[in-house]
């Protein structure tokens, strides 16, 4: 079995699209066989990687913050970029399924169902972070509006109570998206099972019966549900990025932020998805749905959206030049220093993101199953280090130089990177295993309908 | 299920609940209990959660000082300025110039304080390790020194310096076998004195009028050398108000320490030629004034050449000096530690002649420090004694010779060979360990006592609290053995009655009742104690009050009429290429505060170090060593080699090598100080200079490398530090920042520090054009200033009097109840001080030495605080009294403020600290400690604000707090010795530190933020810096740039609120 099938670029999907929808039923309901020993495998490193990250979690609980590397004046570490990563990763989800939606993009088809489901537990990892990078994470519900008799409110004026409205209104809408393109294919899988199973997927199928009616009912709310998600990409990120651009940190406050991340969002996004279908493509044997057309088309994306990111940390260095600010100065010219503190995350940062994915400008590139997977890989590990690099580079580096100071990240919080990557792949290898990763319904749309008789042509 | 079951179930389950609301057995969970009690009678001076105030004296010896101690329900938790020492101080009012108050508390009187509560401490009398009662040690001590008169061995004390009713007490019981000794090097001027200058007492040096100081190292601005009085009256002298001049201040000095950093002019000398320099400027002097008077040869032996040679100055520099005395109102003052090299008497002696051939008539005047000093002579013919069992009782105060003598070692063997070794004192150290019976006395603020810091400047110790342990007062044991040995003529008070009786018969009678000098000495007038009549003990009474007692006399000129022989030769001895200088840690002093864990936590000024000892090396003796920052170096001497960790620095002389004293104690000294830093004296010989003092300076060392990195930690940030010889600016410590400012001192001399229309026009600071845009269109601000009615308190402090002696941090650490974390931590940047003293290098246009600014930084409480508006739950706001209010039970510890705030004044709590007890006592009831995950800072010290707000209102004042009563309250003003921190009232026009915000030297860190901070400094002034332009001849916003409200030309549309 290869690792991805090669198609002919000339006809993208054609040759290798499922015939009937019988066989397309047969494919996606595969998934709910016995697992295989490989499967069982990946979900027991996912909880062991939990399990490490909980138990870190706990250390800081019991002994404070300090187990953690944050240090005065970088408050922030590892947590806060991770946090952003993981909001990053959730965004190309939404943008797949309702913007590509929304303009008809056919190649989406294939991968929307598996980068909404990472999107949702994407925004469910991240959420982790602003609970647990709290200095007394026990008192993380005081960012609810929730009443009580001392009439305290939250602070409206805080970026971070922007943040908690936005991601918790992302959260909301993309999960309801995901959700109600997932009921008739629910319904598919209720129909193919049976005993308390098949009551399960009855519940969560709403009654689906396919009716005209509940399809023209369907088609209106998916279609709203599209267009109601596609601001929130735009939104979401720029609110995160507002978290840093909302400061007068130097390094920080700059009015480029917003475009910059949402562009980074869905760069990271895309080379996300990539990273994922892969190896579940191979687990689950999707090849005939998710292939090298599809991989494509991301790698495209990610192409575009390389190009603004390359642009905007251009910019950067040029708003700090021309505004003549001599505290942005120093701390670009300090972050590109090789020899400094935080020099070689910025080098892999530049290679990662503006430097290999140059490589999917040729075709072959684009299709080599190797070459994909590298650099999404690649992608992932340089937007990680971009968030790394905008957080810690600019804490250290304050306006009083009698503060700065290196931020080393200890294992605690390595161990809780591990942890809510652990969560993060737990919840979607759970996910691909029991629902319909790949979406039925849409690839029904491409194959040839069940009729009686011969077609024309 | 049904709906009867439901309902069934419903009910059942609610009831439970509200039963378990109920249950009595609460004790699942946790219920703090409590008992408050009010108390049936209130002992005297005690109301809870009101504190009582005592005039005391903290410091021993030419370090006493008056404060007041801060007693609250039964403890004394903090030390605070007495306000009396005032105008009223030992120098008493000066009608020319508006003269700094004397009130002060320095860094070593709170680690007094901590001292008090340090779980090290002696608890109870012991015998070779055993408990035993006071009863039984006391007949020890006696039958020991009964033996020892017997058989005609020495019953001796030996101890720091005392001043005061205490020595001659001591020389009662000892028979005049009596020595007090320091390693901090006063025993070379006291030697000087007595041979050239044949005074018993040390100069007094009248800092407030100098115009010119000149210093061969002498830490006058630190408690190295004396107390923090000298702080106060150099702030005095640096100060240009009423259009005076600035003092100008030369160090000629192998390194600058916290002391002569604050020089505008260093003269890097070769160690142990000072006194060549000296004595040559003295020449230059004499010559061009022609003096003619005693002395004169003295002075004639001075070769200016010679000197020039040795020491690395050039002539010319020399005349330079020269011409400053020769100018007037110039002081020089001796080397202290750092002056005493083999020549260090010789030094002490050239500076009292450069001061009389120079006329400084009453800056250098008799009347200073009149307590008995001895020489290293006597100590080592007390060790001989010692050693050759010709000792019998060996009484040790607080003094430390197995740690802090170059030969500690022998000291120590031949402390075991003295009959009866007795402790007297209250803390342990290394050598008090090795003592035989402990008798441990009280603390400083448990005991009655007295001091003289200089003559006639009487201090009064009363105690603050009631003792901690099973201790006895000195003076109670002193008399008690006194009676057991000759029971016919001791006296039969205690120590309080004797002290009492010693003031009436020495200090009342002669100075308030105008009766001469009775000679009698205190034994004979004690019986009258008792019967004292009625004005003494009224008298009294009021002295108690305000802690000291000032008296006439003193400031008599000095004449050379003694013989000294010249110094000769110069610079050190030994192999090597590098010259070993030795210097007092400001902390740590030599060592005996190691064991405070404030002393040793606060940066050391110069380096930020901390719980540690370092080598200093100039940057271009390191490149040719091959080695850099925290890089391990190994020292070698003649008798001894240590390894020890690189800071690089510029403010030492090239191919010097200068460490701290004060590291490497052993078990002995307690568990803070055990195995921290290292002991430099064991680099050191015991030689002694002409005049028997010891000399610390005496020999170069070889230096090779480690290959391996030390493990020193500075505080003061990783920015990079390739130092280039010649220019400094690649020291990023304040490049374009203006964090530190200057201003032409002439210029500020000329101007003053009055209002003017252009507040800090002098500074020359430009800010972003972007200001003056908005200036010109009169936009102030997008938003409106957050409303101030009756106070927006402010704080204007003053870097030209801020000398970096870390006070206000101290300060800060006792009142505020922050932990100190240890090395460890302060190693990950987790550091807890509210207030960091940053140490900027300044490039000088001459290039040859960066000028050093101490920029103290605190929470700036501004008015548009970006950290407010980032905080999600408003655990941070702004109060209607301008204060950025912080709210620890509310903060969730998202940190978003530390990242805002663009002065990085705000600290976390990593963990939750624990003081272990009895520390816990110290802690100051009126502010919470804090848990981890919460932010704290700087607040103001908002619990004395609000004390003071209250007394007002219950008083029944409507007017708001007055500007007197606000001025040094907060912690860090009430300590500061140079006063260089005001407080006030920003929405008074009249406070002074609304004043200070319209002063031609204000700026405004990082002001183009517009965070419109309450706190403002003042440039420190500079001899090196251009004059800046007038105003109007400026380009772009100038001064007026800095958007702090006040400043404006025009009144701003907020200008009533002070900004």
């Amino acid at each position: 079995m290869a690792l991805v099938e090669v198609i002919d670029p000339n006809d993208p999907g054609k040759p290798n699209r499922p015939q009937t929808y019988q066989e397309s039923n047969r494919d996606i309901i595969r998934v709910l066989l016995k697992p295989s020993s490989m499967y069982i495998a990946a979900l027991l490193l996912t909880i062991a990687m939990m399990g490490y990250g909980g138990w870190c979690w706990y250390q800081q609980i019991v002994w404070g913050m300090g187990v953690a590397g944050i240090t005065h004046p970088t408050m922030w570490g590892v947590y806060i970029v991770t946090f952003v990563f993981w909001i990053g990763i959730g965004h190309a989800g939404t943008l797949i399924s309702a913007i590509l939606f929304l303009v008809r993009s056919r190649w989406r088809t294939g991968v929307y169902r598996a980068s909404e489901a990472m999107t949702v537990f994407a925004v469910m990892t991240a959420l982790l972070f602003p609970v647990l990078h709290l200095g007394r994470c026990w008192q993380a519900y005081w960012f609810f509006p929730y009443p009580n008799q001392r009439e305290l409110w939250m602070n409206f004026k805080s970026p971070l109570m922007w943040d908690v409205f936005a991601i918790s209104t992302y959260f909301t809408v993309s999960s309801v998206f995901f959700f109600v393109g997932l009921i008739p294919d629910i319904a598919i899988f209720r129909d193919h099972s049976r005993g308390l199973v098949k009551q399960i997927y009855g519940l969560l199928s709403l009654g689906w019966r396919g009716t005209h009616r509940q399809w023209h009912a369907y088609m209106a709310a998916y279609g709203f549900f599209a267009a109601f998600a596609a601001p929130l990409v735009l939104s979401v990120h720029s609110v995160v990025s507002w978290d840093f651009a909302m400061a007068p940190t130097a390094g920080w406050h700059s009015t480029i932020f917003p475009p910059y991340f949402v562009a980074g969002a869905i760069y990271s996004g895309c080379a996300m998805v990539i990273s994922l279908l892969m190896p579940m493509s191979y687990l689950f044997n999707w090849h005939k749905y998710v292939n090298t057309w599809h991989y494509e088309n991301l790698a495209k994306m990610c192409l575009l959206t390389s190009g603004i990111l390359t642009y905007a940390y251009g910019m950067e260095y040029f708003v700090s030049w021309y505004s003549q600010n001599p505290y942005e100065q120093t701390i670009f010219v300090w972050r590109a220093t090789l020899s400094a503190d935080y020099g070689w995350a910025f080098y892999l940062m530049v290679f990662c993101n503006c430097i290999a994915p140059l490589a999917w400008y040729s075709k072959r590139m684009r299709t080599n199953p190797w070459s994909l997977y590298i650099i999404a890989a690649l992608v992932n590990v340089g937007m990680w280090m971009e968030r790394f690099n905008i957080v810690v580079s600019s804490l250290a580096h304050n306006f009083d130089p009698a503060t700065w100071w290196q931020y080393v990240p200890t294992w605690i919080e390595v161990g809780i990177l591990v942890g809510s990557a652990g969560w993060f792949m737990f919840w979607f290898l759970l996910f691909c295993k029991t629902f319909p990763a790949v979406a039925i319904t849409e690839i029904k749309e491409m194959v040839t309908p069940p009729v009686k008789g011969r077609l024309e042509a | 299920m049904n709906r009867r079951s439901f309902l069934k179930a419903l009910s059942l389950g609610s009831g439970a609940t509200a039963l378990t609301g109920c249950g009595i057995d609460d004790n699942r969970y946790y219920t703090p209990v409590e008992d408050l009690l009010p108390y049936v009678a209130h002992p005297v001076q005690t109301t809870p959660g009101t504190p009582s105030y005592f005039a005391t004296t903290v410091g021993t010896g030419p370090r006493a000082w008056p404060v007041v101690a801060i007693h609250r329900e039964g403890r004394v938790v903090n030390v605070g300025a007495n306000h009396l020492a005032h105008a009223k101080g030992p120098l008493g009012e000066d009608p020319r110039y508006r003269y700094r108050a004397q009130r002060a508390v320095a860094p070593t009187q709170f680690f007094e304080l901590q001292r008090q509560y340090s779980p090290d401490r002696y608890t109870q009398p012991m015998s070779e390790g055993a408990s035993i009662s006071w009863e039984e040690g006391l007949e020890k001590l006696s039958s020991a020194i009964t033996a020892a008169r017997s058989s005609g061995k020495r019953v001796a004390w030996l101890g720091g310096y005392l001043s005061g009713t205490m020595p001659s007490l001591l020389e009662t019981v000892t028979g005049g076998d009596a020595l007090f000794w320091e390693p901090l090097g006063l025993e070379n001027e006291a030697l000087a004195s007595r041979a050239l200058l044949n005074i018993d007492t040390l100069p007094r040096y009248n800092l407030s009028k100098a115009r010119y100081i000149l210093t061969f190292g002498a830490p006058f601005l630190g408690d190295a050398w004396g107390g923090p009085g000298h702080q106060a009256d150099y702030a005095t002298a640096r100060d240009a108000n009423d259009g005076r001049f600035v003092c100008r201040l030369a160090a000629v000095t192998s390194l600058k320490d916290q002391t002569s950093a604050n020089a505008d002019d260093w003269y890097p000398c070769n160690p142990g030629t000072e006194a060549q320099v000296a004595l040559a400027i003295a020449k230059i002097v004499a010559r061009k004034h022609s003096y003619r008077g005693p002395g004169q040869e003295l002075v004639a032996k001075g070769d200016p050449a010679a000197a020039a040679a040795a020491s690395g100055l050039t002539e010319e520099q020399l005349n330079t000096i020269a011409d400053a005395f020769l100018a007037g109102g110039a002081l020089a003052l001796p080397g202290g530690l750092a002056g005493a090299s083999v020549q260090g008497t010789q030094l002490a002696g050239a500076t009292y002649l450069l001061n009389i051939v120079a006329r400084t008539r009453d800056l250098f005047t008799s009347g200073g420090y009149p307590g008995p000093i001895h020489s290293y002579q006597d100590l080592e013919s007390l060790m001989r004694d010692m050693a050759s069992g010709r000792v019998g009782v060996l009484l040790l105060g607080d003094l430390d010779p197995v740690h802090a003598l170059p030969n500690g070692a022998e000291f120590a063997e031949a402390l075991a060979k003295v009959d009866l070794s007795v402790t007297l004192t209250s803390h342990p150290n290394d050598t008090t360990a090795l003592t035989k019976l402990i008798l441990p006395t009280h603390s400083v603020l448990e005991d009655w006592g007295d001091e003289e810091p200089m003559q006639g400047f009487h201090l009064v110790r009363q105690p603050g609290m009631a003792p901690l342990n099973d201790t006895r007062s000195l003076g109670d044991v002193l008399l008690s053995v006194w009676r057991t040995l000759d029971a016919d003529n001791a006296p039969t008070g205690d120590w309080r009655g004797y002290l009492m009786s010693r003031w009436a018969s020495d200090i009342f009678d002669p100075q308030v009742r105008g009766l001469g000098a009775t000679g009698a000495s205190p034994a004979d007038s004690v019986e009258s104690t008792e019967s004292t009549d009625g004005d003494f003990l009224r008298w009294w009474e009021g002295v108690l009050g305000e802690g000291f007692f000032t008296a006439r006399g003193g400031n008599a000129p000095l004449s050379p009429t003694g013989d000294m022989q010249g110094p000769s030769g110069g610079g050190l001895e030994g192999n090597g290429e590098l010259s070993l200088v030795v210097y007092p840690h400001p902390f740590l002093l030599d060592g005996r505060y190691a064991n405070e864990p404030w002393a040793q936590e606060m940066p050391e000024p110069m380096t930020g170090h901390v719980w540690d000892t370092w080598v200093l090396m100039h940057p271009l003796t390191a490149q040719r060593l091959g080695v850099g920052d925290n890089k391990a170096v190994i020292l070698k001497t003649e008798v001894g080699q240590l390894t020890v960790g690189v800071e690089v620095s510029p403010c030492v002389k090239e191919n010097v090598v200068a460490l701290p004293l004060g590291g490497g104690h052993t078990e002995g000294k307690g568990r803070y100080a055990a195995g921290v830093g290292l002991n430099v004296t064991r680099l050191l010989k015991a030689s002694k200079d002409a005049f028997g003092a010891l000399a610390w300076q005496q020999t170069r060392c070889e230096v090779t490398r480690a290959d391996a990195d030390a493990d020193l930690i500075s505080t003061f940030g990783v920015y990079p530090r390739s130092y280039e010889p010649g220019d400094y600016t690649t020291d990023e410590s304040d490049s374009d920042r203006n964090f530190a400012a200057s201003v032409n001192a002439a210029q500020w001399a000329e101007k003053g520090d009055g209002e003017t229309e252009h507040p800090g026009e002098l500074t020359g600071i430009h800010h972003l054009p972007l200001d003056a845009r908005l200036k010109a269109a009169n936009v102030t601000d997008f938003y409106g200033l957050p409303d101030h009615p009756t106070y927006r308190f402010g704080m204007a402090v003053d870097t030209n009097a801020c000398t970096g002696c870390g006070a206000c941090a101290v300060a800060c650490y006792a009142e505020n109840n922050l932990p100190v974390v240890g090395k460890e931590k302060v190693k990950q940047g987790r550091e807890m001080s509210w207030i960091r003293v940053n140490r900027y290098l300044k490039d000088t246009p001459e290039g040859h030495s960066p000028a050093v600014h101490f920029v103290p930084m605190m929470c700036q409480q501004c008015g548009h605080a970006p950290c407010e508006s980032v905080c999600p739950v408003l655990a941070t706001y702004h109060t209607i009294d301008g204060l950025n209010a912080m709210v620890y039970n509310r903060c969730v510890g998202t940190r978003y403020c530390s990242n805002a705030c663009p002065y990085s004044a705000r600290k976390f709590n990593y963990h939750s600290y624990v003081w272990p007890e009895p520390f816990n006592l110290q802690l100051n009831p009126d502010v919470v400690t804090r848990t981890m995950g919460v932010m704290e800072k700087c607040s103001f010290c908002v619990q004395r604000l609000r004390r003071i707000k209250s007394a007002y209102r219950d008083r029944g004042f409507t007017r708001p707090v007055p500007d007197s009563s606000l001025e040094q309250l907060p912690a860090c003003a009430d300590a500061c010795p140079s006063q260089a921190i005001t407080f006030g009232n920003l929405v008074d026009p009249e406070s002074g530190a609304s004043k200070l915000r319209k002063s031609p030297r204000h700026y405004i860190p990082i002001a183009e933020l517009n965070t419109f901070p309450a706190v403002s400094y003042l440039a420190r002034a500079s001899f090196h810096v251009e004059e800046a332009k007038p105003h109007h001849e400026a380009e772009g916003a100038h001064g007026e740039g800095t958007p702090d409200g006040g400043a404006h030309p025009t009144p701003a549309p907020h200008g009533a609120d002070g900004h």
